[in-house]
């Protein structure tokens, strides 16, 4: 009996069976492809968080205690690679004379390397100019003396006499901040700024310098064991983490209190694993509702032959079939469906995949991949299980052969309406959009120093609920719309079946449930469909933004320190081929007070040339008000949020800076006027500076010595201007271009290949929205073969027929695709308020992708005519062989 | 009878089903004609090609040997379709629409005014004794209800042909002799030719003519041609 209906329904029902396991394999492949993404993009955060450590470990010595002793020890314990002693010293200030003028700075330090330190750590430390080997000055301090390579600098040392070296070379430090941490410091504890001068000198020179002869205690000497390791991690961060940590904590035990471990390593996947959740959350924000609405629409799908199936029972039932044989049927059924559609979902789930990522996504590995399908596969079944098998069983449970018979009911009004479960849903998600705003929007919990981290769920809950009301409510208003208004729907059909427009708009009337479900199916593919692009094309836009801040524009030329090129050299670069625009900034160090900070001078006119300034990098006015402000009001500066609060300014407040007057060499005193805050700039780095008017800036320390010039190259041929300008400029320039700073900023999860993620969504969701239109339309016209037919023998003309069926389709397009449109608006404002944490910077507007969008418009209508026209066609054929049909 | 004002007039028409061996032929070569007023029986027994008969007069099928005519109806298919009335074995309402709008539908089609479509409507329904279901959807309708609704609608139609295929096989044998009182009366009032198939002998006997069907061939040799 069971391979006789499994036969018949293979045979005789081939298209609904097709259909629904097409859905089910939409939800499986987004399923499997997302999770093996998901897997592969942790793996993707471990390393990379991995290979941004120039250091892994820095073992603080402790006083007393034996550094060549807790080498030995560190060397010895598992999973060290190499290990380089570092001592650090302080200095009372750095002194230089060049051109005959004396240059002196404030404290600093000065740190001795080993001659293989910079072989074992080559991350550390950045030639920039001279020679490697011998005494290295850092960039900001060879500024500040105004040094070359082969200047003599004296180093101030306390109750001795300064000692005098020759500067070798001119070094950055990219990882200040990790170097000269405050090792064992407290987790919660601000982390201190790194020294404003640093000295490096050769191990046999410190020793000299600063150690042996002179008096050591006096220094605040202390020594650092620096540590490599190659101890294999889980490519999971938050494994990784845990791994990292619990190593240096035995490293620490070990050790006894003679050394702290500074755990570069786990700061740096500290911040992966934060990273691995928002990567979590992009998945189940923008993965999991394609799955959800793939389960719905197999949900249409299978219930656009609920009527036929329960006949179809009835007919079992009145020829005396058991209800438990006819169950069994139905579980043939949906296993049969189950399996078909997830073997199908796994298939296109792998194409796409390797669409999206290539042959093996980074960090993949057979396994967690082999989990995901399994999932995937399950769901799959889960799916079927609920869509298909429940109502049957439902049915047979409780309906009569009688009312099992019937085809058609007068439709009511479901409890969720009558109760306004929409009003309350979307009440809901306002709520909980207000609380996790009183928040931040902090999606992720994660305290410093702590092992554990969380996830705040419940602000998943906002969009959720309104996706969810939204659509309700779409429903809500399609079921008044055709419950009270077949006149205006009769005249609006009327171009297109003619006398049948009043006949047409009785039927859609009351058939009003399957294509109120239409339209809202429709509704909701398009709506992810719109929101997930608009909140990938934001995330792109920020993406772009962050790189742009890093480079400061399409290709950034840095000039060498202690070489004064005036702004006129902008011309020069001007007219390399693919230069749109050159703009010079300033860039000058001042102190507020004690404290040494950044000043770029800009020209406000024109700045926004070369480089973009979003308003979201400014607090209190738009960045087009603020630069107007600077040009109009030249001792105009912008300050950062924290120099605001430390100095307790408002607008209009008098700043004084002190600049180095270029004429005398002399620090000065330079008048501004707060003027507003800003967050960001290109070029600055991310803590405190100043943004003023370069004229003013030349006029007060009378150089106009340009910092970088910016070059915009229109977003194209980054990387080949960039080469061009390096031949021009000789090599004292350091050019960089966009292209670079994309694979270098931000946070790991920019580094995760999002833009595979993006392809795969984005084709998900417009073949969501195509199939949500174009199937269940062509289902429910199938559906309703029968009655076309019927009218076909009546004498409806083909023309007529294909009115009706395009008047369906119209319906579902319009209705759906505005009610799409207005959910996604939304519903797009919210996915981008809500995931703030993981734009970096957090935008200012939203980014809308009218390509896309329109993509996605055009394949839903083309989905939906060809549905229509191809259903109208199918009831064309002679009727009386479509009603011995059916 | 000048041939010219058949109704319809079939030519050594054939219908098969199908090719090669699983090929089956439903009507084999018939010759025949429908006059205006004629009331025929096509009786015979089940699967002998009654009801293709019936669908290549009424141009649902088209024969694939020999030829159907129809000399006093339009060439086209839709407008012939209004002079031809339909009654299926089974239930053919659509059921989405009541039972006034199923009855109306093919005054709408073929574009009759709304005020002289509501009167033929509700004189149809009233010749068939249904106006009090004139709401209702088809679902909330008895089989003998529905059978009635959809003689009403052809009655509304005024067709000049009524092709009734097995109309009183889903019912009871009082109701089916109600219908067929209602069909009877209703195609008198109107002028229309009837051809009714079926295996029940009473019905068969209330018509002018008798044809059977036997494996697909007509026989009419024993027919005595009734020319009202």
């Amino acid at each position: 009996m069971t391979i006789t209906w499994l036969g018949g329904l293979l045979r005789r029902r081939t298209g609904r069976l097709l259909a629904t396991a097409v859905g089910i394999s939409m939800a499986v492949a987004l399923i499997a492809a997302l999770g093996s993404f998901l897997t592969a993009s942790k793996a993707t955060m471990t390393a990379r968080a991995l290979r941004s450590v120039a250091v892994d470990w820095q073992v603080q010595v402790q006083p007393g205690a034996d550094p060549a002793a807790v080498m030995t020890a560190v060397a010895k314990a598992a999973g060290v690679k190499a290990t380089e002693p570092v001592s650090m010293a302080q200095t009372t200030g750095l002194a230089a004379t060049a051109g005959g003028a004396t240059q002196t700075t404030g404290p600093g330090m000065v740190l001795s390397l080993t001659p293989t330190y910079r072989q074992r750590f080559p991350g550390e430390i950045r030639q920039l100019s001279g020679s490697p080997a011998g005494v290295l000055l850092a960039q900001q301090t060879a500024a500040n003396l105004h040094v070359r390579p082969g200047d003599q600098v004296s180093i101030g040392r306390a109750g001795n006499a300064p000692a005098v070296v020759t500067i070798a070379g001119v070094v950055d430090l990219p990882q200040a901040d990790s170097l000269f941490q405050k090792v064992g410091a407290p987790p919660q504890s601000q982390p201190s700024a790194p020294p404003d001068n640093v000295i490096l000198l050769p191990e046999a020179t410190f020793n000299t310098v600063m150690g042996q002869g002179a008096s050591a205690a006096n220094f605040a000497l202390t020594t650092q064991i620096h540590v490599a390791r190659d101890a294999p991690l889980s490519g999971d961060p938050a494994a990784a983490y845990e791994s990292v940590i619990g190593a240096a904590h035995n490293l620490e035990a070990h050790l006894a209190g003679k050394a702290v471990v500074g755990n570069n390593l786990g700061a740096a996947l500290e911040g992966a694993r934060k990273d691995a959740l928002y990567a979590q959350m992009l998945f189940l924000f923008l993965g999991l509702p394609g799955a959800v609405l793939a389960a719905l629409l197999t949900a249409a799908l299978a219930s656009a032959g609920a009527d036929r199936r329960r006949a179809e029972q009835a007919l079992l039932r009145t020829r005396g079939l058991a209800p438990g044989k006819i169950a069994r049927l139905a579980v043939v059924e949906a296993l049969l469906i189950g399996t078909v559609g997830g073997l199908l979902g796994l298939g296109i789930g792998a194409a796409a995949g390797r669409l999206a990522f290539g042959p093996s996504p980074v960090g993949g590995s057979a396994s967690s991949t082999f989990i995901w399908f399994a999932i995937a596969f399950v769901a799959g079944l889960v799916i079927a299980t609920l869509t298909v098998l429940v109502p049957a069983l439902r049915d047979l449970r409780t309906r009569t052969v009688a009312q099992a018979r019937h085809a058609v009911g007068r439709p009511g009004t479901p409890l969720w309406m009558r109760s306004g479960v929409d009003f309350m849903l979307i009440a809901g998600a306002l709520l909980v959009f207000w609380a996790s705003g009183s928040n931040n929007y902090s999606l992720v919990l994660a305290p410093e120093g702590v092992a554990t981290i969380s996830v705040s769920y419940w602000a998943f809950l906002g969009p959720a609920l309104l996706w969810l009301g939204a659509a309700m409510l779409l429903w809500r208003i399609a079921n008044l719309a055709l419950t009270h208004g077949r006149r205006p729907l009769a005249r609006l059909i009327r171009p297109l079946t003619g006398r049948l427009a009043q006949i047409g708009a009785s039927s859609m009337s009351r058939q009003r449930r399957p294509l109120a479900r239409a339209l809202v199916l429709l509704a909701l593919a398009i709506s992810f469909a719109a929101s997930t692009a608009t909140f990938n094309a934001t995330y792109q836009q920020q993406a772009e933004a962050d790189a742009q801040l890093t480079n400061g524009a399409d290709v950034t030329v840095t000039e060498s320190p202690g070489l004064r090129v005036g702004p006129a050299a902008a011309a020069g670069m001007a007219s390399v081929p693919g230069v749109r625009h050159v703009e010079p900034v300033q860039h000058r160090f001042a102190y507020v007070g004690a404290d040494l900070q950044d000043l770029y001078g800009v020209r406000p006119g024109s700045i926004t040339g070369a480089t973009s300034l979003q308003d979201a990098y400014f607090v209190g006015g738009t960045a087009k008000a603020l630069m107007a402000k600077l040009a109009a009001q030249p001792d105009s500066i912008l300050v950062s949020d924290e120099t605001v609060k430390d100095f307790q300014l408002t607008p209009g407040d008098l700043i004084n800076l002190r600049l180095q007057d270029s004429r005398t060499k002399e620090l000065q005193t330079v008048p501004f006027h707060y003027a507003g805050i800003v967050k960001e700039f290109p070029t600055a780095p991310k803590d405190s500076f100043f943004v003023a008017n370069a004229d003013y800036i030349t006029k007060a320390t009378g150089s106009d010595a340009v910092g970088a010039f910016l070059v915009d190259t229109g977003g194209s041929n980054q990387a080949r201007v960039a080469t061009d300008l390096q031949q021009r400029l000789g090599a004292a320039a350091a050019i960089t271009n966009v292209t670079q700073a994309r694979s270098q900023v931000g946070s790991s999860l920019t580094s995760v290949n999002l833009a595979g993620l993006t392809r795969l969504e984005l084709v998900f969701a417009v073949l969501l929205a195509a199939s949500a239109g174009g199937i269940v339309l062509a289902v429910g016209l199938a559906e309703r073969r029968r009655s076309l037919a019927i009218l076909s023998v009546l004498g409806a003309r083909r023309a007529q027929l294909r009115g009706l069926a395009l008047s369906e389709g119209l319906l579902i397009t319009v209705g759906g695709l505005a009610g799409g449109g207005l959910i996604a608006w939304g519903l797009s404002q919210m996915l981008v308020k809500v995931l703030t944490g993981v734009f970096d910077p957090p935008p200012s507007v939203i980014a809308v992708p009218w390509g896309y969008l329109t993509i996605t418009v055009l394949a839903v209508v083309a989905a939906l005519g060809m549905a229509a026209v191809v259903s109208a066609r199918a009831s064309t054929r002679p009727a009386v062989e479509e009603l011995r049909d059916l | 009878m000048k041939p010219s004002e058949n109704l319809v007039v079939c030519t050594d028409a054939s219908r098969t089903f199908g090719s090669g061996r699983s090929a089956v032929v439903a009507v084999h070569g018939t010759t025949s004609d429908v006059c205006p007023g004629a009331r025929i029986a096509i009786a015979g027994p089940s699967g002998s090609g009654k009801s293709t008969l019936l669908h290549l007069m009424a141009g649902l099928e088209l024969p694939t040997c020999g030829q159907v005519t129809w000399p006093s109806f339009s060439t086209n298919a839709a407008e012939r379709a209004r002079d031809i009335g339909v009654v299926f074995q089974s239930p053919s309402l659509v059921p989405a629409l009541d039972v006034a709008e199923n009855t109306a539908l093919p005054l709408v089609l073929a574009g009759v005014h709304e005020q002289e479509s509501r009167d033929r409507v509700a004189e149809a329904l009233e010749l068939v004794g249904v106006s009090n279901l004139a709401g209702k959807l088809p679902e909330e309708l008895s089989g003998g209800q529905a059978q009635r609704v959809a003689v009403a609608r052809v009655l509304a139609q005024r067709p000049r042909l009524v092709l009734a295929d097995e109309p009183t096989g889903q019912l009871d044998r009082a109701t089916g002799q109600h219908l067929m009182d209602v069909l009877l009366a209703a195609t008198a009032r109107i002028g229309a030719a009837l051809v009714v198939s079926t295996h029940d002998r009473a019905v068969a006997e209330r018509l002018d003519t008798h044809w059977t069907m036997h494996e697909g061939r007509l026989r009419t040799a024993a027919t005595k041609a009734v020319l009202s």
